[in-house]
């Protein structure tokens, strides 16, 4: 067991056991903020992984943006720290069977891939610049186009939301 | 690399968003900005169309292989800006006697048209992709843009919840058809379908992909929004949604399902055949019983979109052909059509009945010799445009070995007779009393030139058919 596997339980312990708290909180608070400590562990194993840009983004968007909009709605609607959330099981065989299919075609993905796949992620150039670089040469068309839809949905929101004139 | 070259190569698209910027920027800063705003907006759109008429000898591609421009691609962009123009021409009255926000209509309207040259555009599925979600995102808006209207609301929420979902469906089919091929070059994608046709992952994306298509034509396991968005938007935004966004739904279709692998992949040629026959029959059926002209019209557009799978079907170049030249004449007749209810319907959004319509020859007869005239050519009565674009389509299919398809179709088109015929008996035949709405001399000009350019495609159709023919 050398650091590198210690980093990577330590990532991983964070994240399921932040997404465990997340599912029986009884606490709206509470599952948003282990949200943000799931989010963290799995950012963290994507530097272990050396995908630096999904790390980064990872924390930008699902922490910075989504997260962070989650807890803007929790704290903005009235009374809702001090109602109890529901963390009953409901549909109990569905749910079962769903489980385990999904549970099921993953450890089956698992166990084909696994002989594939070499102990420790081979030494890779980063990936930030080739993706930036990609993305201002032939793919620049899809860039400027994506942000003309966040225009539009910029117009579209402030239109929907304005008060009555 | 891209450069100056690229931008002039796509100078519909580029004319139409710079555009919808400046209108944007223009609408903030005046306070009586929106006469400038309608003018710049209409004089971009007719620029747009004339300039993709005269692009049209030179194809290529831009940007990297992202875009193709020229023939096809040209003579899309024309058409939807044909249809952003006289939308534009025929809403600004509507919407400023029903709201006072009229400069982002524009904005939402240029932004529409700008996606919709980018579907029938791309080359390659990411921006066919970005393309279709900004039409999207400006219909979703426009449908609820009168925000007093508990039907205006219903309308956008509801095509704004299928409409993520549909694109779900399209967003998906795109991720698998990446995982089969490696590529989301469309022109790659099409040259590998002959190796790949029995892949299971490379099937899974096209009918994925197809249902996202099929949602946006509204064909008919996809059409239950259809009704209600359509009844519920304001009427000039139905027109545009069912004519420019119908027309960029169908040329993006017949890029990625174009002749070449709609041959070559036997199984989904046979479901789009039995979509078209099912979506031709029920939309038909289904508009005999309605009330209400916007829901009629709803169910007569699922119609249309059965009539245009046809062409889809026929995977030739006569049912291309067809399709552009169904596009293009779908486009005036159903604009002039939605045009006239709009004229006629009161404030709040009454008035749209079949029986508000008894006695029109009377009170206003322009309107209803223009009502009558479409009415006909949605029908398929010749002279009009509408009888050639059926047969066009209607030949390609037989052509293909598809004649049950077509005989279908014929039958189809019959029912139809009886309620686009019912409202021209209403308006001639029988009596009653209407306000003389207030003359709109835009509008007026707006359905006239609709009107005489129906029966000019009518009388002459190889001008288009022509055309068309070189792109296939």
């Amino acid at each position: 067991m050398d650091l590198f596997d210690i980093v990577f339980y330590c990532f991983a312990l964070i994240a399921v056991g932040s997404a465990v708290v997340v599912v029986f909180s009884r606490n709206i608070m509470y599952a948003a903020f282990a949200l943000l400590f799931a989010f963290f562990g799995i950012a963290g194993l994507y530097v272990l992984l050396q995908a630096d840009f999904l790390a980064v983004t990872q924390i930008l968007i699902y922490i910075g943006g989504i997260l962070v909009l989650m807890l803007f709605g929790v704290m903005l609607t009235n009374r809702v720290v001090d109602v109890d959330i529901k963390t009953g099981t409901l549909q109990i065989v569905p749910a079962a069977i769903l489980a385990a299919v999904v549970g099921g075609s993953l450890s089956g993905v698992f166990y084909s891939t696994w002989s594939t796949v070499s102990g420790t992620p081979s030494d890779v150039a980063t990936t930030t610049p080739a993706i930036g670089e990609m993305l201002m040469t032939s793919y620049i068309l899809p860039f400027e186009i994506a942000s003309i839809i966040l225009l539009v949905a910029l117009i579209g929101a402030a239109m929907i939301a304005r008060r009555k004139t | 690399m891209t450069g100056v070259e690229d931008l002039l190569q796509t100078t519909p698209l580029l004319i139409v968003s710079i555009s919808g910027l400046v209108v944007l920027v223009i609408d903030s800063i005046f306070r009586n900005g929106e006469r400038l705003a309608f003018w710049l907006a209409a004089t971009s759109l007719l620029a747009s169309g004339l300039h993709g008429l005269y692009g049209i000898g030179e194809t290529g591609t831009a940007f990297s292989g992202m875009l193709t421009t020229g023939g096809y691609a040209d003579f899309c962009a024309a058409l939807f800006s044909l249809a952003g123009f006289l939308t534009l021409l025929l809403s600004r009255d509507y919407i400023g006697s029903r709201t006072t926000d009229r400069g982002e209509y524009y904005v939402l309207i240029l932004f529409a048209v700008a996606g919709m040259i980018l579907m029938a555009s791309a080359a390659d599925l990411v921006v066919l992709f970005l393309g279709l979600e900004m039409m999207s995102l400006c219909f979703y808006v426009l449908a609820g843009f009168t925000r007093t209207s508990f039907a205006g609301n219903e309308a956008s929420l509801k095509y704004f919840l299928l409409g993520a979902f549909a694109t779900g469906f399209l967003l998906y089919g795109i991720a698998f058809l990446y995982g089969a091929v490696g590529s989301t070059n469309i022109d790659l994608i099409l040259s590998s379908a002959s190796h790949l046709r029995d892949q299971t992952f490379f099937l899974i994306g096209l009918s994925l992909l197809l249902i996202g298509f099929l949602f946006k034509v509204a064909a008919v396991p996809f059409h239950m929004w259809v009704p209600d968005v359509y009844e519920g938007a304001p009427t000039t935004v139905t027109g545009f949604m069912s004519t420019g966004g119908k027309a960029a739904a169908f040329s993006a279709l017949l890029l990625v399902f174009a002749p070449r692998l709609a041959s070559q992949i036997g199984p989904v040629r046979e479901v789009i055949a039995v979509i078209a026959a099912v979506t031709m029959i029920g939309g038909n059926i289904l508009a005999l019983s309605q009330e209400n002209i916007k829901r009629m019209l709803a169910y007569s557009s699922v119609a249309h979109a059965g009539y245009l799978l046809t062409g889809v079907v026929a995977a030739n170049g006569s049912g291309s052909t067809g399709i552009l030249f169904y596009l293009a004449a779908y486009t005036l007749m159903n604009c002039g059509a939605f045009g006239v209810v709009a004229l006629l319907e009161s404030r709040e959004g009454g008035r749209t009945s079949f029986q508000d319509y008894s006695g029109l020859s009377k009170s206003s007869p322009v309107l209803a010799g223009l009502m009558a005239l479409f009415m006909f050519s949605l029908t398929g009565i010749p002279p009009f445009a509408g009888f050639f674009a059926k047969y066009a389509v209607f030949s390609g299919a037989v052509a293909a070995g598809y004649t049950w398809l077509a005989i279908i179709g014929v039958l189809a088109s019959l029912i139809s007779v009886y309620y686009y015929l019912r409202l021209v008996v209403l308006m001639y035949f029988s009596e009653g009393e209407h306000p003389v709405p207030a003359p709109v001399p835009l509008a007026y000009a707006a359905l006239l030139a609709a009107a005489g350019a129906v029966l000019f495609l009518g009388l002459f159709p190889s001008t288009i058919l022509d055309l068309t023919a070189t792109f296939f």
